[in-house]
């Protein structure tokens, strides 16, 4: 009986381990490019044994405008999390405390339409208000896929708060919105954390809205990747220094709160 | 009826009898008013322009259903929806599948902890240009790795995504390794939930693994791969970001789905009108797909 259940464990382990090395090998292909020097990057047979240099990143941060970038993505990101969250925070609690459903459908089923679809009304209206290739547009229009997933991470934080807390509150005499922020708060603070850091990666990673409504002071990390591409850079181990470098927020960020990441994205329901 | 009506409100907590202190509706307002600007007036907007003709520099003319009578007899239109299907059917089915498969992998091996947990979360955080980079750099026909591997393992040497017969599947396989774990998440989540007891009855009765599979936990399972499905048929009915990032639509148009087709018309040919009634059919195509899952999550429910 030890014997074939044994032999199931090992096949099972050994099918896990395939599907590791699967997902594990392009990202590290990736980022044994970007350190690899540039006459080995796209060298045949490929390189596996290669002296590290930090040449590709000094090339891409030296010779374009990849700092500025970053430090756009950083803005559009922090501001658009911070403003799904302060629009996301009353709402959900609102929602939550007095059991309303419709608003949360209909943030889901906006949330289903393609990014298209909004972006061609966006950019008459911004056209319009003189700001496109501005900051605000790209924060403005992010917080369209950050206020959805905080409200919809937010809501079983609130489901779960004890309604006598809240009402005990108001018979203290406690105005709503200091019971907002000094009750509530601190108790569903584990949920402003993960939204916060779903908010921020969604919103990094976006790519759409700011390839048509980043100008040149506005550009993200990610859309200039793309141009990079587009450039017809040859040299792949700048472009893999680009994608790690884009990569790791994301990648590190998760990494905090994995545990409660799944359901947290299925709630919240897909990406742009 | 009316009886009912009277056991209910006898059964009723206290706490929920008691009359309703202050309203925090308002506490709404703020988000509603964001939304209204941002995503209704739009949406509106652009079922409007869907109705009109647009030229650049010239004035908008409405056209009544002219657009979507043009998309009907358009072979581009056709060609999208194509591929747009093919891609959404291909990539949904290696996901349910492998997903499946590798959720209750984890859920044997009760894998899905520490680094493993990294690991397969990893694919699904990553930016999309991201994904799209590396298979430009990996799926290189001259340079890439993938053909040099392709090589050495006596196989044929493939163009990938530079080839029309080879994108759409190369588009789906990259899609396929970036989602399955998070579908393989779900389907774990929704297999642990699942009561202990049927399993033992099953392996006592003596049923075998593959029967257990199919009489036992699939049906059970049937409400939580519903749910996977939708959650990416959305994302695919409208994929955009990795085609767009790694082929523009081409080579040709042969990955030029709907998604894409309306974005080259609105923001390269900017046929605003067109395009517009592209993205609407693109919409109702997608909300007509969650509503028919939603009805297929009620058949399936136990």
């Amino acid at each position: 009986m030890v014997g074939p259940r044994r032999t199931a464990r090992l096949l099972d382990a050994l099918q896990l381990a395939l599907v590791v090395v699967i997902l594990v090998a392009p990202v590290a292909w990736m980022v044994a490019s970007a350190f690899k020097p540039r006459t080995e990057v796209a060298a045949i047979p490929p390189r596996i044994i290669f002296t590290p240099t930090l040449e590709n990143f000094v090339e891409l941060f030296q010779r374009t405008d990849f700092l500025e970038n970053t430090l756009n993505s950083l803005i559009v990101a922090g501001g658009s999390t911070i403003l799904g969250l302060v629009l996301a925070f009353p709402a959900a609690f609102a929602m939550s405390w007095h059991r309303m459903t419709w608003p949360a459908t209909a943030t889901l089923f906006a949330r289903m339409a393609p990014g298209t679809l909004f972006l061609l009304p966006w950019l008459v209206m911004f056209t319009w208000l003189g700001l496109v290739g501005s900051h605000l547009a790209l924060i403005l229009t992010h917080a369209v896929i950050t206020l959805p997933v905080a409200i919809w991470v937010l809501l079983p934080y609130f489901d779960a708060l004890p309604r006598e807390i809240i009402e005990s509150a108001e018979i203290d005499g406690c105005r709503q919105h200091q019971t907002l922020l000094r009750v509530a708060l601190p108790m569903v603070a584990p949920g402003v954390v993960v939204a916060a850091i779903l908010c921020f990666v969604f919103s990094w990673n976006y790519f759409l809205f700011a390839l048509v409504l980043s100008g040149f002071d506005s550009k993200t990390a990610i859309v200039a990747s793309f141009n990079f591409i587009g450039e017809g850079v040859t040299n792949w181990g700048a472009l893999m220094a680009a994608a790690t470098v884009i990569a790791l927020p994301p990648l590190i960020l998760t990494l905090i709160i994995q545990r409660r990441l799944v359901g947290g994205l299925s709630a919240g329901a897909v990406k742009g | 009826m009316s009886a009912t009506a009277v056991a209910g409100t006898v059964a009723r907590p206290a706490r929920l009898r008691r009359r309703p202190t202050a309203s925090f509706r308002w506490m709404v307002a703020p988000a509603l008013l964001f939304a209204a600007g941002m995503i209704v007036l739009p949406f509106g907007w652009a079922i409007w322009l869907s109705l009109q003709e647009t030229m650049i520099g010239g004035e908008a003319r409405f056209i009544g259903l002219d657009n979507y009578r043009r998309l009907i007899a358009d072979d581009e239109f056709w060609n999208g929806f194509r591929l747009t299907i093919v891609l959404w059917l291909l990539s949904l089915a290696l996901q349910l599948v492998l997903g499946t498969w590798l959720g209750l992998l984890l859920a044997r091996l009760d894998a899905a902890r520490g680094l493993i947990r990294t690991v397969l979360i990893s694919p699904f955080m990553l930016p999309p240009v991201v994904i799209g980079m590396m298979a430009i750099v990996i799926l290189d026909p001259g340079l890439g790795v993938a053909n040099w591997l392709l090589k050495e393992a006596g196989l044929p040497q493939l163009l990938f995504l530079a080839d029309p017969d080879t994108v759409i599947l190369t588009v789906a396989l990259l899609d396929t390794w970036q989602w399955t774990p998070f579908v393989a998440l779900i389907v774990l989540g929704g297999y642990l939930s699942l009561p202990r007891d049927v399993f033992e009855a099953a392996e006592i009765d003596g049923a075998r693994a593959w029967q257990r599979f199919r009489r036992i936990t699939l049906p059970l399972l049937a409400p939580t791969l519903v749910t996977a499905a939708v959650l990416r048929s959305v994302d695919l009915l409208r994929f955009f970001d990795v085609i767009y990032i790694t082929t523009q639509g081409g080579p040709g148009h042969a990955s030029t789905t709907l998604n894409i087709l309306a974005y080259r018309r609105g923001f390269e040919f900017f046929e605003f009108g067109y395009a517009a009634a592209l993205m609407v059919t693109l919409s109702a195509i997608v909300f007509g797909s969650v509503l028919t899952f939603a009805r297929l999550r009620r058949a399936v429910a136990w």
